[in-house]
C-alpha cells in the first residue's frame, strides 16, 4: 500500500521538480540576456511581493482575484466543462456590481452583498447561454465561451459608455470611459489600510473550501469529477450528464460573476473597461497548475498574487519588463502539463527496443 | 503447398498493443500468381498482419521475405517500391482532381521539375489497356460510383509497379454485378502474374476466388487451406469456432417468469442505418441467454438500447417486469433492478483515473443510495468497496489507488462484483472475460451462473462462442441486425452456431 502511494507523490514531485528546474532555467536565461542578474530579480520580486506592509497588503488583493478565477475555472475542468469564458463572465458580474453600487443606497453591509448577489447572478446567467446551447444544440462550450468574451467585453464598454455615461465621454472631456464610483456602503471593507486588500479574501477562501467541499463530500461532485474524467463511464452509471453540465456551468459562472464583483466592490471601486487584464485567463492557468486540486489553487493562487504584485516592483527597480514575469510564468503552466511519467517510460521502452534490435537484428524495423 | 514458390513470406509475427496480442506468431506465405484469402473476424489481427507487410507498423519481431530475400522496408514507401500496393477499404482519394491526377499522384513522371503529363497519361493508359479497366481518366473523382473508384485504387497500385495487391474487404461496399466484374479483374490480374491478397470474411466468395485461405483468429493462424479442399463449414468453424479452454458445471435449476420482453425493436443509429431490425425475444428470471454473433453485428446497438445508452432512433418496446422502459434514462433502469457490464472495460465500464472505490461505487451510489441524498457515506462507501473486494477476490492494495494499477482480470472482477453485488434482477452482460487470465474467466463464469441460480434473469452477449455455449440455457444468434432463434438451439454445433453467425443457413439433418 505505501509503495502505490508514494508512486503517485513521487510522479508529482518530479513533476513539479522538473518543471520548477526548467522554469528558473529558462527564466535566468531570459533575464540574463536582457543584462540583468537574475537572483537580483528574483529578489526584487520577493521584496515587492512582501517586502513591508503595504507590499503585502497588494499582493493580497491579487491573491484575492487569483482565487477567484482560479475556482471558477478549477470547478469547470474538473468537470470536463471547458469554459473558457471566465473573463466574460467576470465582465458582466464586474458591471452588475458597479451599476448597483453606485446607483441605490442601501445600509453597508447589505448594500455590499446586493452588489455580490447581482454579480454572481449576471456571471451565472451569463454561463447558462453556452451550457444550453452545448446541452440542446451540442455547441462545443470552447467555441461559444471563447466568443461570449468578446460580446461581453464590448457589451459592457457599449452599456457603459452609451447609457450610463450617456455617451458624453468626449463632451466633458473626460478620458476615460468608466461608470461612476460606488458608493462608500457599497465598497468592502479593507483589511491593511492604506492597499485594497479586502475582506474579499474570506469570501475567495471560503468559495474555495467550499469547492473542496462539493468534490470531497457531496454525491454531486463525486459525479463530477468521474464525468471529467471519463464521461462514458459516468453515463453508463446513470448520471444525469446534462443537468451535471449545467450545474457547473452555473457555478463556475457565479464564482466568475462573484470575482468581477470583488473586484469593483475590493479595489477598482468603479467599472471600467478592460480593467481585468485578461485575469479569466489567469484561472485556467491557475488550475492547470494546480493540478485540478481545489485547495492546492490556494497555494498557487499566492504564488500567482506574489509575481503579479512582486513584478510590478522588479519593473520600477530593474530595467526589466513585468512581462518577462508572465513569460516565465507561462512556460512553468507549460512545463507542469508535461507528462514526465509518460515520456520517461515511453524513451525507456524505445531505448529497450533499439537495444534489442541492434542485438538480434531478426526485426524488421 | 510447401514446393511452390512463395513471392511473401511473413514469419513468426508478434505485435502487441498494450494488453492484446494482435499478432501471435503468425506465419503466412504467399504463392506466385495466385489469389490468397486472408480471413477472420473483425479483430482477429489480419489489418494489423497487413500493417506490418506495408510497413505501416512495425512487428515486436518477425521477418518478411520478399520473393525470396528478407527485406527491411523503411517507410510504407518503401514497401511500395519493392512492389506491395493496398487498395484500403476506405478509398484514398481527392475528390476534386481527376482520376489521372488521382493516379499519378506522389509517383509522377516528371520532366525536370514539371509533371510530365504526356508520359504519365501514356502510362496509365497503357495499364488500362492491358488490364481491360474501362474508366475516363479525366473524369473528375467526385461523383464516381464506388466500383469505379476502387478501379481507380487498383489502377493506382498497378501504376505504382505493384505484383503484389492487397485488396482489404473489397466486395463490401459493392452490388452483386460490382462484385462479379471486380472478380473478373481480380482473376486477369492473376493471369498476367500479379499477386493477389483478399481481406474478408465472406466465406462464398472466399471459396469463388480464393486458391490459398489463411485463417486468423484472435491474432493466430487456424488454418492454411486450399480453396478446393475446404468448405464454408470448416472454415467457420476455424473463424469463430470456440477454443474449449475451460469447462464449467452448470447444475438444473427452475426457470422463473419472464423479466425481460423484448418486441419489434428496431435500432437506428445517428446516421440513420438500422443497425437492430425487428427484434423480438424474451429473458426468464433464473435464464442465461446467450446472443452470439460476430462483431459489428448489432450486438452493441441492441445493448445500448436495452441499458438507455442508445443516441439513434429506438422503436419497438423494451418490456422490463411488463412495464415498457424505452424511455426511461440509465438511472432509472438501473433503479428498476437492470445491471450492465460493459463490454470496452477501459473506456465504459470503469474510469481507470479513479479511484478503487470511485469505481466501485458508481450506480450503485444512485440505487441503493446513502443515508442522506447528496453527502457520501464513506463507512458505506469502504464497506461496499471491501464487500466487492472480498467476495470477488479483487486483489488490490489499497481503495485509495488508481484503478490503472490493476490488472485486466482485476478491473473485471470488480466491475462484475460492482454490478452482480447491487440486488438486480436482470444483468446484460458483454464479453464479461475478453481478454483476462484464465483464472479469471473461470471465477467470473462460475458467478454468473450463481447469480442466474439465484434467480436473476442473465443476457449474454459474447464474441467468444465458447462462452455462450458454456454458460446459456438458450442461445440466440445476430446476424446483420437480425435476430436468429433456432428452436433447439442448445443442440446445436458449434459448427452450426458458427455457420449462423456468418450468415449462412443450417439444414435440418
Amino acid at each position: 500500500m505505501k509503495l502505490k502511494i508514494s508512486h503517485e507523490v513521487k510522479k508529482t514531485i518530479l513533476r513539479y521538480g522538473i518543471s520548477i528546474i526548467l522554469t528558473l532555467l529558462f527564466g535566468s536565461i531570459l533575464i540574463a540576456i536582457q543584462g540583468e542578474s537574475p537572483l537580483e530579480a528574483v529578489g526584487h520580486i520577493f521584496e515587492g511581493a512582501f517586502g513591508n506592509r503595504i507590499n503585502i497588503g497588494n499582493t493580497i488583493r491579487w491573491i484575492i482575484s487569483s482565487l477567484m478565477v482560479g475556482g471558477a475555472a478549477i470547478v469547470a475542468f474538473k468537470s470536463g466543462v471547458s469554459n473558457l469564458g471566465i473573463e466574460g463572465q467576470l465582465y458582466m458580474g464586474a458591471l452588475s456590481a458597479a451599476i448597483i453600487g453606485y446607483s441605490i443606497e442601501l445600509p453597508h453591509g447589505l448594500h455590499v452583498m446586493a452588489c455580490l448577489l447581482a454579480a454572481s447572478i449576471l456571471g451565472m446567467l451569463y454561463a447558462l447561454i453556452p451550457a444550453l446551447l452545448r446541452v440542446y444544440f451540442k455547441i462545443n462550450e470552447l467555441i461559444t465561451t471563447l466568443i461570449l468574451n468578446f460580446i461581453a467585453k464590448y457589451l459592457t464598454e457599449y452599456i457603459t459608455m452609451w447609457i450610463i455615461m450617456g455617451g458624453q465621454q468626449s463632451a466633458n472631456g473626460s478620458a476615460s470611459i468608466t461608470t461612476p464610483q460606488i458608493l462608500n456602503t457599497a465598497r468592502l471593507s479593507t483589511i491593511i489600510k492604506g492597499t485594497t486588500a479586502n475582506t474579499g479574501i474570506f469570501i475567495a477562501l471560503g468559495i474555495l473550501f467550499f469547492i473542496a467541499f462539493i468534490y470531497k463530500y457531496t454525491l454531486e461532485g463525486y459525479e463530477f469529477t468521474q464525468i471529467g474524467q471519463n464521461m462514458s463511464f459516468a453515463r453508463m452509471g446513470g448520471v444525469n450528464i446534462n443537468k451535471s453540465f449545467i450545474m457547473v456551468f452555473l457555478m463556475s459562472g457565479l464564482i466568475s460573476g462573484m470575482g468581477g464583483g470583488i473586484e469593483v466592490t475590493g479595489s477598482y471601486y468603479r467599472f471600467m473597461p478592460n480593467f481585468s487584464n485578461n485575469l479569466g485567463w489567469d484561472g485556467i492557468m491557475i488550475t492547470r497548475v494546480a493540478n485540478n486540486n481545489p485547495l492546492a489553487v490556494i497555494i498557487v493562487s499566492i504564488i500567482w498574487g506574489a509575481l503579479k504584485q512582486g513584478a510590478l516592483h522588479m519593473e520600477r527597480m530593474t530595467t526589466l519588463n513585468r512581462l518577462v514575469v508572465i513569460i516565465i510564468q507561462m512556460l512553468f503552466v507549460l512545463f507542469v502539463s508535461i507528462d514526465y511519467d509518460n515520456l520517461f517510460s515511453r524513451w525507456k521502452e524505445k531505448i529497450r527496443l533499439k537495444k534489442t534490435n541492434s542485438k538480434g537484428g531478426s526485426s524488421i524495423c | 503447398m510447401d514446393k511452390e514458390k512463395f513471392v511473401l513470406e511473413m514469419h513468426n509475427i508478434n505485435k502487441k498493443f498494450k494488453n492484446l496480442l494482435a499478432n501471435d506468431n503468425i506465419t503466412f506465405k504467399v504463392r506466385s500468381g495466385t489469389v490468397h484469402a486472408l480471413i477472420g473476424e473483425n479483430g482477429a489481427g489480419k489489418s494489423t498482419l497487413m500493417n506490418i507487410l506495408t510497413n505501416i507498423q512495425s512487428p515486436d519481431s518477425g521477418q518478411v521475405y520478399l520473393r525470396g530475400e528478407q527485406v527491411n522496408f523503411k517507410n510504407p514507401l518503401d514497401a511500395v517500391r519493392h512492389g506491395i500496393g493496398m487498395v484500403y477499404q476506405e478509398f484514398m482519394v481527392f475528390p476534386e482532381m481527376t482520376v489521372l491526377d488521382n493516379i499519378i499522384m506522389g509517383f509522377e513522371q516528371k520532366k525536370g521539375i514539371f509533371i510530365d503529363y504526356k508520359e504519365s497519361r501514356r502510362k496509365v493508359e497503357e495499364i488500362c489497356k492491358k488490364y481491360e479497366f474501362n474508366i475516363s481518366i479525366d473524369a473528375k473523382v467526385d461523383g464516381l460510383p464506388v466500383a469505379a473508384l476502387q478501379q481507380v485504387e487498383i489502377i493506382k497500385v498497378l501504376y505504382r509497379n505493384a505484383d503484389i495487391i492487397i485488396l482489404d474487404e473489397p466486395t463490401s461496399v459493392l452490388t452483386p454485378q460490382g462484385v462479379e466484374s471486380l472478380f473478373h479483374a481480380i482473376r486477369f490480374l492473376v493471369d498476367q502474374g500479379k499477386t493477389i491478397i483478399l481481406i474478408t470474411h465472406k466465406l462464398k466468395e472466399v471459396l469463388e476466388i480464393a486458391d490459398d485461405i489463411t485463417v486468423l483468429k484472435n491474432g493466430r493462424v487456424t488454418g492454411t487451406l486450399l480453396a478446393k479442399d475446404t468448405n464454408e463449414l470448416e472454415l467457420a468453424r476455424l473463424m469463430v469456432g470456440r477454443e474449449v479452454i475451460l469447462q464449467v458445471e452448470k447444475p438444473e435449476y427452475n426457470i422463473g417468469e419472464i423479466i425481460l420482453k423484448i418486441e419489434n425493436l428496431s435500432v437506428k443509429d445517428s446516421s440513420r442505418v438500422e443497425r437492430v431490425k425487428n427484434a423480438s425475444f424474451h429473458v426468464q428470471a433464473g435464464e442465461i441467454l446467450g446472443i452470439s454473433g460476430v462483431a459489428g453485428s448489432g450486438q452493441t446497438e441492441l445493448v445500448e438500447a436495452l441499458v438507455g445508452l442508445s443516441n439513434g432512433n429506438i422503436e419497438g418496446q423494451i418490456l422490463f417486469n411488463g412495464e415498457n422502459i424505452i424511455n426511461e434514462t440509465v438511472a432509472k433502469r438501473r433503479k428498476l433492478g437492470i445491471g450492465y457490464i460493459a463490454q470496452d472495460r477501459s473506456a465504459v465500464g470503469t474510469n481507470k483515473e479513479g479511484t478503487i472505490w470511485e469505481n466501485a461505487i458508481m450506480g450503485y451510489h444512485r440505487t441503493k443510495g446513502f443515508k442522506t441524498k447528496h453527502l457520501l457515506d464513506y463507512k458505506d462507501i469502504n464497506s461496499f468497496t471491501n464487500k466487492i473486494i472480498k467476495d470477488y477476490a479483487v486483489k488490490v492494495q489499497a481503495t485509495e489507488d488508481k484503478v490503472k494499477t490493476l490488472s485486466g482480470g482485476n478491473i473485471q472482477k470488480l466491475l462484475v462484483g460492482r454490478e452482480f453485488l447491487q440486488e438486480q434482477k436482470l444483468l446484460i452482460i458483454e464479453d464479461p472475460t475478453r481478454g483476462i487470465d484464465i483464472g479469471s474467466v473461470e471465477f467470473i463464469w462460475n458467478r454468473i451462473i450463481q447469480m442466474a441460480k439465484e434467480g436473476v434473469a442473465v443476457l449474454l452477449i459474447s464474441h467468444e462462442l465458447n462462452e455462450v455455449m458454456q454458460l446459456s440455457d438458450r442461445i440466440l444468434v445476430m446476424y446483420n441486425g437480425s435476430i436468429i432463434e433456432h428452436k433447439n438451439s442448445r443442440s446445436l454445433t458449434e459448427e452450426q452456431i458458427g455457420l449462423m453467425m456468418l450468415g449462412g443457413e443450417i439444414h435440418e439433418a
